[in-house]
């Protein structure tokens, strides 16, 4: 079975670049490919100009961290601190830089009061907050998160967004691969869209996403602020009185022949 | 992992071997399993071995069946060298490791063929209680789903640095640790969902529930059957008896 197939992506440094695509596009199987866990039966994949099927995944660990979409699969340490501690000891940090390191993560993600909790027994927003501790504590060049907004709550997703901005504007190499667009669209990034293992198209989030014909085959649906600009842009003008005749303008009423 | 553990996992495929009734099949694996301790030399284990392998192309799983049997070959190796280091003789020792090889072969051509759903069949067949029949069904139809987590979980932690095959013995087995427990903490807790999941649709709210799938014992399994039973009662009282000690 072949999973991806003709895909040639570049993703410059520095750069932020999210995935989208429908179940079993290939998206996870594609961003696995950066750091190694997978490796190309034809072709190559290149992370800062080393072939990845020359060297292995703990070695490529360095500069790519991947935060998978499930926490449950990584989290295993008897406290939270340690289970930051663990990729930066099995990297060789130093234990000075390691505890530094744990300090500034816990509290950016707002774990200190867990510090020497379970990881096991955070609710699910914690834990995935913690993957993501745990991966930026050892700093890495480029970060992949594989569907990060997945069990997090409105607030929770905020926080997230804000978190994307903020390395954003810290230099660091961004991939994410997931299904919500609404939570992609503010942080604009450069979108890849998959279907059936290919890149079936690329380009800035604001112009990709007013294709609906590739969208459509893509199975991947439009932000709702998006939909509503098409809607009223493919309308022919009309005067609003107020909000629900505008409501019933849009939803192709007439209230005032409802009214009468 | 899976080139070992995959010997012992249903594979759905259309065969004559996966169309019989699933006690002949676990009859035919029961007969190969008994073979395989009676047996009293390399060369009757090595023919039985040769049997398994014939089976399994009958089943089309001569692949997965023989990477399971060569994978473990390397716990074979552990038990012909500590058969050795405890003195037994170099001839027992081949024979119990290639004994070992048998007896994996001859339950994994049941496992592969017998769906859970068959197993679950043969059980309630038996007449073992209900709780006892869902109990084992589940914890086999969840072996794919462990071992894929086992995969995933693998993959999470060599993306932190884990490197699996570093450093000595006691080392590589300290190294499973962040496998095993997320893993072990996985299954408890999808567990819990289940029984959760399963007392919601009913579960046990009757003491006799109906069964939408019945066994079928159809020509082809009796002819099968009794072949098996006279070539397994022959080889029986050839090994007891006839062959020499």
């Amino acid at each position: 079975m072949t999973a991806l197939s003709g895909v040639s992506l570049t993703i410059g440094e520095r750069e932020t670049v999210a995935i989208v695509g429908e179940n079993g596009a290939g998206k996870t199987t594609l961003v696995r490919h950066i750091n190694g866990l997978l490796k190309p039966t034809k072709g190559s994949v290149l992370v800062d100009g080393v072939d990845t099927r020359k060297t292995t995944t703990a070695t490529l660990a360095r500069k790519v961290g991947i935060a998978f979409q499930n926490p449950d699969h990584q989290l295993f340490s008897d406290s939270v601190e340690n289970e930051v501690k663990f990729a930066m000891t099995n990297l060789g940090f130093a234990p000075e830089v390691v505890a530094q390191r744990v300090d500034w993560a816990l509290k950016f993600f707002g774990l200190e009061d867990y510090r020497s909790s379970s990881p096991l027994v955070l609710s699910g927003g914690e834990k995935k907050r913690l993957t993501l501790a745990c991966i930026l504590a050892w700093d890495p060049e480029v970060v992949v998160l594989d569907e990060p907004t997945v069990g997090q709550d409105a607030l929770q997703k905020e926080k997230l967004a804000q978190i994307f901005r903020l390395l954003q504007s810290t230099g660091k190499t961004i991939v994410i691969v997931s299904h919500d667009v609404e939570f992609l669209w503010p942080i604009q990034p450069r979108l890849v869209v998959m279907s059936g293992g290919r890149v079936v198209a690329e380009g800035q989030i604001s112009s990709v996403m007013q294709d609906r014909g590739l969208l459509d085959r893509a199975r991947v649906i439009q932000p709702q602020l998006l939909r509503l600009h098409s809607e009223l842009r493919d309308r022919p003008p009309a005067p609003f009185l107020d909000v629900s005749e505008a409501r019933a303008w849009v939803e192709g009423r007439d209230s005032r022949q409802e009214r009468r | 992992m899976f080139w070992l553990s995959g010997g012992f996992v249903f594979r759905r495929v259309v065969s004559p071997f996966h169309k019989l009734d699933p006690r002949v099949k676990l009859l035919l694996s029961l007969e190969l399993f008994f073979l395989a301790l009676v047996s009293s030399t390399v060369a009757e284990e090595g023919a039985l071995i040769a049997v398994v392998l014939v089976v399994a192309t009958v089943a089309r799983s001569l692949r997965r069946i023989g990477r399971t049997v060569l994978f473990s070959s390397l716990f074979a190796a552990f038990i012909f060298a500590i058969n050795l280091v405890f003195g037994l003789g170099l001839q027992s020792a081949i024979l119990y490791s290639v004994r070992f090889l048998a007896i994996i072969g001859s339950t994994s051509v049941f496992f592969v063929t017998a769906s859970p759903d068959e197993l679950e069949q043969i059980m309630k067949w038996m007449r073992l209680p209900r709780d006892v029949v869902f109990a084992f069904v589940t914890a086999v139809r969840f072996i794919p789903v462990v071992m894929l987590d086992a995969f995933q979980i693998m993959d999470a932690q060599k993306s932190r640095g884990l490197e699996f095959e570093k450093g000595n013995i006691f080392a590589r087995i300290r190294n499973m640790v962040p496998i095993l427990i997320p893993l072990v903490v996985n299954s408890v807790i999808r567990s819990g969902e289940l029984a959760e999941a399963m007392e919601s649709r009913a579960y046990g709210s009757t003491p006799r529930p109906t069964s939408l799938y019945g066994m079928r014992t159809r020509w082809y399994d009796v002819v099968v059957a009794a072949a098996s039973l006279v070539v397994f009662v022959t080889v029986t009282l050839y090994i007891y008896h006839l062959a020499p000690l």
